[in-house]
């Protein structure tokens, strides 16, 4: 975020106050936001999702249950997934808590392949060979419709742990197995378009917005990192997807 | 002359379509629904002061209120604190005088606190304020006068236009709260919701206006 951004904001998300990696003590998180924007399709607006959140969390006097440093936004010019890989690494090494406002979902993936060897739990409506392929099983919360017959065959094959969103939302929401550390991956797009509407992707009969925020909310993990991405707030006029991704970082925090 | 004139004195939107009143109308057990046009004083948020106006324009007939009077706005000085509880206490303090029951409907919940100051001096008692969400009811005797605090912020989320949180009641977990306060409801503060203009504010304004027709009722019911 440049200087003139910085200004106009008097806090960070959540009322953190802007700082620089270094500031960021043990233990606390760091929040980035990486504004890219996604390449096709109709539905535009991720760019404008990390701004969004921190003015919805200033106008709501929304906390973080954590201490931590919003370190504003990531410049998306040149070879920025190598500078948010660097970001990841540096704060994981640090035993602090990288939280990534996306952006597309090409933001969480510079992520993951910054932290190759953790499972990943990914809030998703279609599960992704890329995410499926990686060495540890991933845990898919949310999955809804048609799914590729490939990363199916790999998410039976290796016995991954899945649960649809009719499922949750029917309150089958006990997931054995839980890895002690995991990535965390939140794709906005998981959340039913009935409920809110600012997400790049439709999905009908996905989530409730409460299933996700109490879903992610009782998994004992220590996240490694969490990266939100999907959302494109210009979509929602009610600000219900942004309150879902602000309730779900929250969520995830508490019990993480 | 006088028809013409009550047929247009009719038409002026009131809450639940119930007649327009002023306090000289009003008779003891009639329930009194009162604007409250402040949003500043007391968990401000600006938009709140239009709710009474949004749910008069909104309301349809409701032949069932038959003890229920539209009183108007209580007059309000939003900029001078002072003067303003002091003449909104004195105002509800009238309309609790002639033994009405009295609803204030918008704004903040700097309502609640002259409508609780107002019930204290009428009464002699401490009122309790019950909120919405549920309260501890048992330890009251059935003759301690109690206001029904419905605080509209406590809607989830998806029944609201710009909501702030997820979490929440719905309008029918509200009103099966309302129905179910036992004791002795003396008035009420309806508040919290600044209804937008769009489809979602409408929406929200039909379920404000659904408790609100049940705050009334439990406040025609009197004592029980």
């Amino acid at each position: 975020m440049n200087n003139a951004q910085k200004r106009s904001m008097i806090t960070g998300y959540a009322g953190l106050p802007f700082g620089d990696f270094s500031q960021v003590l043990e233990g606390s998180v760091g929040v980035l936001g990486a504004p890219s924007e996604v390449d096709s399709g109709p539905r535009l607006g991720t760019s404008s999702a990390p701004d969004a959140l921190r003015k919805m969390t200033q106008q709501l006097g929304i906390s973080l249950p954590v201490n931590g440093w919003d370190l504003g936004n990531l410049d998306m010019s040149g070879n920025w997934s190598g500078a948010l890989g660097q970001f990841v690494n540096q704060m994981v090494d640090h035993s602090t808590i990288p939280v990534v406002l996306g952006g597309a979902s090409d933001v969480a993936l510079a992520v993951l392949q910054t932290l190759p060897d953790l499972p990943v739990v990914a809030a998703m409506p279609l599960a992704r060979g890329d995410v499926a392929a990686r060495p540890e099983n991933t845990i898919w919360v949310g999955l809804n419709g048609e799914q590729p017959v490939n990363v199916w065959d790999q998410i039976r094959q290796r016995k991954m742990v899945w649960r649809t969103a009719r499922q949750l939302d029917e309150g089958q929401a006990d997931i054995l197995c839980m890895p002690e550390s995991a990535v965390l991956w939140i794709d906005m797009s998981v959340i039913d378009l009935g409920h809110a509407a600012g997400a790049v992707g439709l999905n009908p009969a996905g989530l409730k917005p409460e299933t996700l925020v109490s879903i992610i909310g009782a998994m004992a993990c220590s996240w490694q990192a969490i990266v939100i991405t999907g959302l494109a707030p210009a979509r929602d006029t009610r600000g219900m997807s942004e309150l879902t991704a602000i309730e779900t970082l929250n969520a995830a925090l508490r019990n993480g | 002359m006088g028809d013409l004139a009550q047929i247009q004195f009719d038409m002026i939107p009131s809450f639940l379509g119930v007649p327009v009143g002023d306090l000289e109308d009003l008779m003891p057990g009639q329930v009194a629904i009162a604007g409250y046009f402040c949003d500043n004083l007391d968990r401000p948020m600006a938009g709140q002061r239009y709710l009474a106006r949004q749910l008069r324009y909104a309301s349809q007939p409701e032949t069932v209120l038959a003890k229920t009077t539209d009183l108007g706005d209580v007059n309000v000085f939003p900029l001078e604190p002072d003067k303003h509880f002091s003449a909104v206490i004195s105002q509800c303090e009238a309309v609790l005088e002639v033994g009405a029951r009295l609803v204030l409907v918008g704004g903040d919940s700097s309502g609640l606190k002259a409508l609780g100051i107002a019930v204290g001096k009428i009464t002699g008692e401490d009122a309790s304020i019950v909120p919405v969400t549920g309260g501890i009811t048992d330890n009251l005797s059935k003759t301690q006068p109690i206001i029904l605090s419905v605080d509209l912020q406590e809607l989830a989320g998806i029944w609201m236009s710009q909501p702030r949180r997820l979490a929440g009641l719905s309008p029918a977990q509200m009103i099966a709260q309302i129905d179910a306060t036992p004791g002795n409801v003396v008035a009420a503060a309806v508040f919290g919701l600044a209804a937008a203009l769009d489809s979602w504010g409408s929406t929200e304004t039909r379920a404000a206006l659904t408790i609100l027709k049940a705050v009334a009722e439990r406040l025609e019911k009197g004592a029980h």
